[in-house]
């Protein structure tokens, strides 16, 4: 079960933190999860979600050699 | 039984009222902007884009402005809220910022972002995204084509208020105009936009008295979920699977290499994902794309092959998701160059997605456009005024063959939706004289439909001027091309040559200047006599060419749009059969 966490910056950093599954900018608030035993910053729920029912499936095909 | 007012369905005629208001307030704020503004890339050119929020940062109004920007747009307004926070906003104040880390399309476009109140409560943002045609950097007009860095391609500006309760941040515009080659046009193109929003403000308040704040947003939020009901039918039509296509571009201006880009779109039920996983890491020059350009080149494709009516709002986007590994060239990190990102590569993301669900969406693809917004800069004093000018020369090239007819010639990239500047104006404008525009025989990709074709034009520099130009173009090598379908050819390539005064060859700037690039090259200082010739690329070709309707070979001869030569050798024309 994954949580909000509020992003805090200082003023010198001038750099956005992308979601790890979909690559979009997280711009005040990171999903903060476990999955699979690492830590991942997500955008929100969904993105999780996909990350479960898309990327490691497909990473898990790739892997096996299928497509 | 009561009813609840705030779900009841409302009646679609009331639904189609709303939909087209709101067209027309984005509408309108073009006019103001194309009237108002200082330079040709937005009088001329129409490169901007006019859009509406609701508060929660849902896109409720778009119009036929420029695809890449309405897509970034997505981003740009939600992302901003949520940064600054939705509570930081008061009346009268307007936000700006160009940052292509934070959902922009590149530097150049300056995002203004307006709070809508109606009473004392916030309704929603009205924005305007415009190609301002210099901001610094180390090239002029600021499309640094051998960019390693984003500090090079021109000054970056986080999400700021320049105007606060309707006044204006003057140290902000000081800090701001210093930075830029061209002042005046930046005061006069920042204030057209802003100008924009604040006509948007009075329309869209004008709207909310006439129907009442709860019709609009409920009518609103409707049209988004109509939107996405309709969005996902038309995907639920894709038979599902995977789908995959790759291509490359030839360089990146600073490597003569080429690079990869992968896609891989899945189908699923009413919904898709479209993978970019397997695209090369981000390269060192600036054809980089940013999340914005990745995503705006999805929904561009998507839209594309999909039904044209859906009402374009936040909710005909919800069924897509987009994977854009961040550091690849499909997501570039900070402080990666990207300024190239959104007329080159953008339109290739586009067309690779589109070929992708050839084999799902036969009927409604078409091959690969031309694909390079041939970007040619140049500024410098001008003869006639002493004053230094800058302008973002763009041409249009062919588009791809569809299934069902011939490519558009001479388009403007599908990312840009912009127009070519007329030859009278750019005179005016600046030191250089047309010689020659015209279409390009056999540009074209061969086909059953042909691609469409490419433009030549042929500048001069005129007496006693020196003009400092920038190129970044792509399709100029061998294997380049814009790709055909079911057999179909590829299209002509691109290519930008200069004659030096007293020579009487044309040569590319590699041979003439040595530059690493043919294609993509940075402040090169040309002087009167000097000639530049710019020929923008051809579409692809769809289908046999040997399958083509005779009488249309024909027609493409007499018309010039085909030699006889290449309608005997590659279309089999003058055969027995044609008599």
């Amino acid at each position: 079960m994954g949580e909000w966490e509020t992003i805090r910056r200082d003023v010198w950093e001038t750099v956005v933190t992308p979601c790890t599954c979909c690559g979009q900018v997280v711009a005040r608030r990171l999903w903060r999860t476990e999955v699979e035993g690492e830590a991942l910053r997500f955008c929100g729920p969904d993105c999780e979600e996909l990350y479960r029912t898309y990327v490691l499936p497909r990473r898990a095909r790739l892997e096996s050699g299928g497509r | 039984m009561s009813t609840d007012v705030r779900t009841e369905s409302l009646d679609p005629v009331d639904l189609t009222i709303v939909n087209n208001a709101l067209l027309n307030i984005c509408r309108e704020m073009g006019v103001t902007m194309m009237r108002t503004a200082f330079s040709p890339i937005f009088n001329e050119g129409l490169d901007f884009s006019c859009v509406l929020f609701d508060r929660h940062g849902n896109m409720i109004g778009q119009a036929e402005f420029c695809p890449a920007q309405l897509a970034a747009s997505l981003f740009i307004v939600r992302w901003t809220v949520d940064e600054l926070g939705v509570d930081s906003f008061e009346p009268g104040d307007v936000v700006l910022y160009n940052d292509p880390y934070r959902g922009g399309a590149h530097i150049p476009e300056h995002s203004v972002i307006r709070p809508v109140f109606y009473g004392e409560e916030l309704f929603g943002f009205v924005a305007n995204v415009g190609h301002l045609a210099e901001i610094g950097g180390k090239a002029v007009g600021s499309f640094a084509a051998d960019a390693t860095e984003v500090f090079q391609e021109g000054l970056r500006i986080p999400p700021v208020k320049i105007v606060k309760r309707d006044e204006n941040d003057m140290e902000l515009w000081q800090l701001i105009m210093a930075n830029h080659r061209t002042p005046r046009n930046t005061w006069g193109d920042l204030n057209a936009q802003i100008g924009s929003l604040r006509v948007a403000e009075r329309s869209l308040i004008r709207l909310l008295d006439r129907y009442g704040r709860d019709f609009i947003e409920r009518a609103a939020g409707q049209l988004l979920d109509y939107s996405e009901r309709w969005m996902r039918s038309e995907i639920a039509a894709i038979p599902d699977g995977s789908y995959e296509f790759g291509q490359a571009m030839e360089d990146d201006g600073v490597l003569a290499e080429p690079v990869w880009f992968h896609v891989t779109v899945t189908v699923d039920g009413d919904g898709l994902v479209v993978d970019w996983t397997g695209t090369d890491l981000q390269v060192r020059g600036p054809i980089n794309a940013t999340y914005g350009v990745t995503a705006g080149a999805v929904y561009n494709a998507i839209f594309h092959v999909t039904e044209q009516n859906i009402p374009k709002n936040s909710g005909a986007y919800r069924p897509i998701s987009i994977i854009a590994p961040p550091g690849s060239a499909v997501n570039v990190s900070y402080p990666g160059p990207s300024v190239g990102g959104n007329t080159e590569t953008h339109p290739k993301l586009a067309d690779m997605v589109v070929s992708a669900l050839a084999p799902a969406l036969p009927d409604r693809v078409s091959a690969a456009e031309g694909g390079s917004a041939c970007n040619f800069l140049f500024g410098g004093f001008h003869p006639k005024t002493g004053e230094y000018y800058a302008n973002y020369h763009l041409e249009g090239g062919g588009w791809g063959a569809k299934s069902y007819g011939d490519g558009n010639d001479a388009v403007i990239v599908k990312n840009g939706n912009c127009r070519n500047t007329p030859v009278e104006i750019f005179e005016t404008c600046y030191p250089l004289r047309v010689l020659e525009y015209s279409l390009m025989h056999d540009s074209g990709g061969s086909g059953m439909h042909r691609g469409g074709l490419g433009t030549r034009r042929h500048f001069l520099v005129t007496q006693g001027a020196e003009v400092t130009v920038n190129a970044l173009l792509d399709r100029t090598k061998e294997g380049f091309g814009a790709w055909g379908l079911e057999g179909g050819g590829p299209g002509g390539r691109a290519a930008i040559l200069v004659k030096r005064q007293g020579e009487s060859e044309f040569r590319t700037f590699s041979e003439a200047f040595g530059s690493v690039s043919a294609s993509k090259f940075t402040n090169i200082v040309l002087w009167s006599g000097d000639e530049v010739i710019i020929e923008s690329p051809g579409g692809g070709g769809y289908g046999d060419p040997l399958m083509r309707d005779r009488a249309l070979v024909e027609e493409d001869v007499f018309e010039g749009f085909v030699s006889a030569q290449a309608a005997r050798e590659v279309y089999g024309w003058g055969s027995p059969e044609d008599g």
